[in-house]
């Protein structure tokens, strides 16, 4: 059952949050520190392979405790049990979020198992060489075609996994993606492949997305010209296209074999879909037995956050620290900084994760919120965002809180024995540079050397507050449970807001609308009551085409 | 002379029987327990047309006997001939060390075929316990099929030999082989074993050009038969090896290029052109799959396919790397029955299926064509070259001719109401 709607109004809790923000206002990070040797202790945390330590967040355990009772006042058990229990927690959609359920044991999800099965065999028979295109060759590239879910968590996952090495006897293919509905990856990637030997996987939830469908189109026709077939060729669909979607019946009017579909269901987000077989990019890269790995790390996850009290709930308490830092501390960016580059587009697919989920302003009920909810959040792999934008958050204006993810694990694979002791320092040299940057953001110069007289332009304020994940290694376990402890803390965090972290609706009347506007393109003088801006630029564009 | 022969090649056979048919005595040592046994019930290792014969010939008359490596020599030999497999290094070095132990061993030839220096590396172990010892490097040039033929009659000898030490003795040896005119030519020991594998390089690389003709002959519309003899009248090109085909495979020519290949990577040389040529003949060894897959548009699963020939050559008993290995793999992962006939490769052939999957085995030609979707030729044994079309085309259920070799007339098989397919015509 779903919680009886409720309005976060100014609670007690809420205004006692606010008193402790004020107190402690005037409170350096440096402060924390000295004054609190076993800070580390008490605000860090570690299971399924993660260390989250916030203790570098200006937490104290009076505000900490606060927050765990503002999610009790907030009603979160009965949330997650809501989640947890498959009730319709999508009011706006009408329907329940089951992610977590693509994670559970066989017996507990047989459905859910059915379409893995699926998907293993056709993962199978592509690394195994057996999947042939129309003219008998064996695959050796594989191209994802979406958008959003279907290529944000796929293609993050899937770089993050590639050094881990594919099962003995397998040959992984070379995986693309193409997204962009202008179609400048397509183009590029076609350019470069060649038509005997490609299979595309069209990922759509709906299989309506135009992006996708575009590019799908492009690629068929690429295809037909390539090999002498018609569009239609039934041999040419049967041996170049998987289709994986929730509609079965689109997926098939677009010409999708029924032996090539993929299903997942209706009660599983884009956003939260790399779980299903959206994720076939993934299980290309570290094999089926990889991917399950991965859902297993994930499912652990899931049950640490689903039993574990809220003081010692890693995705929980993640979610605490960033109400407090929004609606407190009134800190309203976040910087994603891995400090390893195969998790180079975890920034972009947590920027989805969370903006898309959590970038609301009605509240559950339909009123306006009065608060703020999601942070702007962006990111870079650590190291290179150092050469780009730390500088404003060492002696910028905006208050930022960033959070930094490092490995303590790496090279441990058989490929790297020869270069293994440079390419150890290097990532030696990774971690070191990581626990710098955190340290003087939150120390500022006092982290140096007092004696040292700086100018003004040369000083460091500090007090900029962070939280450190380390991982003990990137595998795909370890990643999976990453994954999904992200998403439960923007669930958690939707909660205390009161608004449905589940639906988009601020991404569907652009779509509507850019419909109209290819037609003003098309023929600018057609327009009627078109702003005048809007209507300058389209001629301007077709001038320009003349 | 007294003559020790190492090793369970085809190369030991040839040689051990040759020299025994010159007049010397022969005692002919294998490595593997299995060869051993064989040679015991007096059977050869090998069972090429002649050699088996004539080796069995040389065991009954006497001047042939066989023993175990590591037994205690009977005697000090004159000469003493390595022919071992890959990967019987360990063994080579043992062997060297003993031999130079027992002074009074004339030469030591080596002929196994490993990376160049080798036979160097083997010399200076030998060296380092009897510096009088000689060890000359005479690499295996047999061609399989015509082993026999190939060692007695020569177009050439290859012998690594420096500062003159042992080439009186060798000459000696092969004197009977080497009359018509001195086809010996004396190098380096490094150079004799470079040039083998360079020679096996391009050959290697004649074979995959020739394919890659043939693939354009397919789209141009031309028969790559007809460009082949165009091609072999040129006397820079001359005729051998330039038979399109579906692969080359066989212990010696494809290790031999990967040997090459290896070298080259290790010397951080490209070997773009040599990797290029076995990436083209892997590819080519699944030819007759595709043309097979494409004529049912993908749509193989539970079909039949017959397949003549799977030794990787006409002549031997042999698969491996053989061009029908890949093929049948390739089939049986889509779902597709196989059944095969071949005059002598078929206990192999069952050996290497064992724990792979499940093949029908005939003795008969047509009783493998029976109920078939396709005919795959893929080693031409003679009796294959002019089988009874109509019957053929009775008993398959698709009359589909997949000819490997292009030994059909593809307009005469047509005209017996038979689908034919060829490579690059």
């Amino acid at each position: 059952m779903v919680p009886e709607q409720d309005v976060l109004t100014i609670s007690t809790i809420w205004s006692q949050l606010v008193q402790r923000a004020e107190q402690e206002k005037s409170l350096h990070l440096a402060e924390f520190f000295a004054s609190d040797k076993d800070r580390f202790g008490r605000f860090s945390l570690e299971d399924v392979g993660l260390l989250a330590d916030f203790s570098k967040q200006r937490l104290t355990d009076e505000s900490r405790d606060l927050l765990v009772k503002l999610a009790d006042e907030r009603q979160l058990r009965h949330w997650m049990d809501a989640l947890f229990g498959g009730a319709e927690v999508n009011c706006t959609e009408g329907r329940a979020a089951k992610h977590w359920c693509l994670r559970e044991p066989a017996d507990k999800a047989p459905g859910v198992h059915e379409q893995l099965d699926a998907m293993e065999g056709m993962a199978d028979r592509i690394l195994k060489g057996h999947w042939r295109g129309v003219l008998g060759d064996a695959i050796t590239d594989v191209v994802n075609v979406g958008v959003g879910g279907s290529d944000l968590g796929p293609l993050m996952a899937a770089f993050a996994l590639q050094s881990c090495l594919p099962p003995e006897g397998l040959c992984r293919p070379r995986i693309h993606f193409a997204s962009s509905m202008d179609g400048s990856q397509v183009s590029q990637i076609l350019q470069e492949l060649n038509p005997r030997t490609t299979l595309f996987l069209v990922s759509s939830k709906s299989f309506t997305t135009v992006d996708t469908l575009h590019n799908a189109r492009t690629a068929r026709q690429w295809l037909a010209r390539g090999l002498g077939l018609d569009y239609d060729d039934g041999a040419l669909l049967r041996c170049h296209f998987i289709g994986i979607s929730a509609n079965a019946e689109r997926m098939a009017e677009w010409g999708i074999t029924p032996d090539n579909q993929l299903l997942f269901w209706d009660w599983v987000g884009g956003r939260y879909s790399l779980w299903s077989a959206i994720g076939l990019p993934i299980a290309l890269t570290v094999g089926m037995a990889g991917f399950r790995e991965m859902l297993a790390g994930a499912h652990e996850m899931d049950e640490h956050c689903r039993t574990r009290p809220w003081e010692t709930n890693i995705p929980v308490m993640l979610a605490l620290v960033d109400v407090w830092n929004i609606n407190f501390l009134d800190i309203r960016a976040r910087a994603v900084l891995p400090y390893d580059g195969r998790l180079k587009h975890l920034p972009a697919y947590l920027e989805q994760l969370e903006m898309e989920s959590n970038g609301k302003s009605v509240s559950r009920s339909g009123e306006p919120v009065e608060y703020d909810t999601c942070p702007v959040i962006w990111g870079e792999v650590g190291p290179n965002a150092q050469h780009a934008f730390f500088q404003l958050l060492h002696q910028g204006t905006q208050a930022i809180a960033c959070e930094f993810l490092m490995t303590a694990r790496r090279y441990t694979e058989a490929v790297h024995s020869e270069a293994l002791g440079e390419l150890e320092s290097q990532h030696a040299l990774s971690n070191a540079n990581c626990l710098a940057q955190s340290r003087l953001l939150a120390l500022g110069e006092k982290a140096l050397d007092p004696a040292l007289a700086l100018p003004s332009y040369k000083r460091y304020h500090g007090n900029q507050p962070s939280t450190t994940l380390v991982l003990d290694e990137l595998s795909p376990r370890v990643l999976g449970a990453l994954l999904s402890m992200y998403e439960h803390k923007v669930f958690v965090q939707a909660v205390i807001w009161g608004i449905n972290p589940f639906d988009q609706w601020g991404v569907e009347m652009g779509k509507v609308i850019a419909t109209d506007m290819l037609e003003v393109l098309a023929d600018p003088d057609s327009a009627a009551d078109l702003d005048a801006s809007s209507l300058a630029l389209a001629r301007h564009i077709s001038s320009k085409q003349k | 002379m007294q003559i020790t022969v190492y090793g369970d090649t085809l190369c030991a056979q040839v040689t051990a029987t040759a020299m025994a048919q010159t007049g010397h005595q022969v005692n002919w040592c294998v490595v593997e327990p299995a060869s051993r046994e064989r040679l015991a019930q007096g059977r050869p290792l090998f069972r090429e047309q002649g050699l088996d014969r004539l080796c069995a010939d040389q065991l009954e008359s006497g001047r042939l006997t066989t023993g175990f490596w590591d037994d205690a020599p009977s005697g000090i030999p004159d000469a003493v001939f390595l022919a071992l497999l890959p990967g019987q290094e360990a063994v080579a070095e043992q062997l060297v060390k003993t031999l130079a132990g027992s002074t009074g061993c004339g030469v030591i030839v080596n002929q196994t075929v490993g990376p160049v220096g080798t036979a160097e590396q083997l010399r200076t172990i030998l060296k380092s316990v009897d510096p009088r010892a000689v060890l000359v490097a005479l690499p295996d040039l047999i061609q399989e099929g015509n082993a026999f033929q190939t060692f007695t009659r020569p177009d050439s000898i290859l012998l690594g030999c420096e500062d003159g030490e042992g080439e009186g003795m060798v000459r000696e040896l092969l004197r009977p082989f080497n009359r018509r005119k001195d086809v010996i030519q004396v190098m380096s020991l490094r150079e004799a074993e470079f040039s083998k594998l360079a020679i096996s390089g391009i050959l290697a690389t004649r074979i995959s050009y020739m394919n890659d003709m043939a693939s354009l002959s397919e789209s141009l519309g031309v028969d790559i038969d007809v460009v082949r003899v165009a091609m072999g009248a040129d006397p820079r090109i001359g005729e051998s090896y330039l038979y399109p085909g579906c692969g080359f495979g066989g212990p010696g020519l494809s290790r031999n290029v990967l040997a090459l290949v290896d070298a080259l990577n290790e010397r951080a040389a490209e070997p773009g052109l040599l990797e290029q040529v076995l990436q083209t003949n892997e590819r080519q060894k699944e030819v007759l799959f595709r043309k097979f897959w494409q004529f049912h548009q993908g749509n193989v699963a539970g079909k039949k396919v017959a397949l003549w020939g799977v030794a990787f050559k006409p002549g031997t008993h042999r698969v491996d790397n053989a061009p029908a290995l890949k093929v049948i793999e390739a089939l049986w992962a889509q779902g597709v029955e196989v059944s095969v006939h071949d005059p002598k490769a078929l206990a192999d052939l069952e050996h290497w299926a064992q724990g792979r999957g499940a093949l029908t085995l005939c003795n008969d030609p047509y009783e493998a064509a029976e109920g078939a979707d396709a005919l795959m030729l893929i080693t031409e044994w003679k009796p294959y070259w002019s089988p009874d079309w109509q019957r053929l085309k009775r008993v398959m259920r698709e009359p589909l001719i997949l000819d490997g070799r292009n030994i059909y007339e593809p307009a005469f098989v047509r005209e017996q109401g038979l689908v034919y397919r060829g490579i690059g015509r």
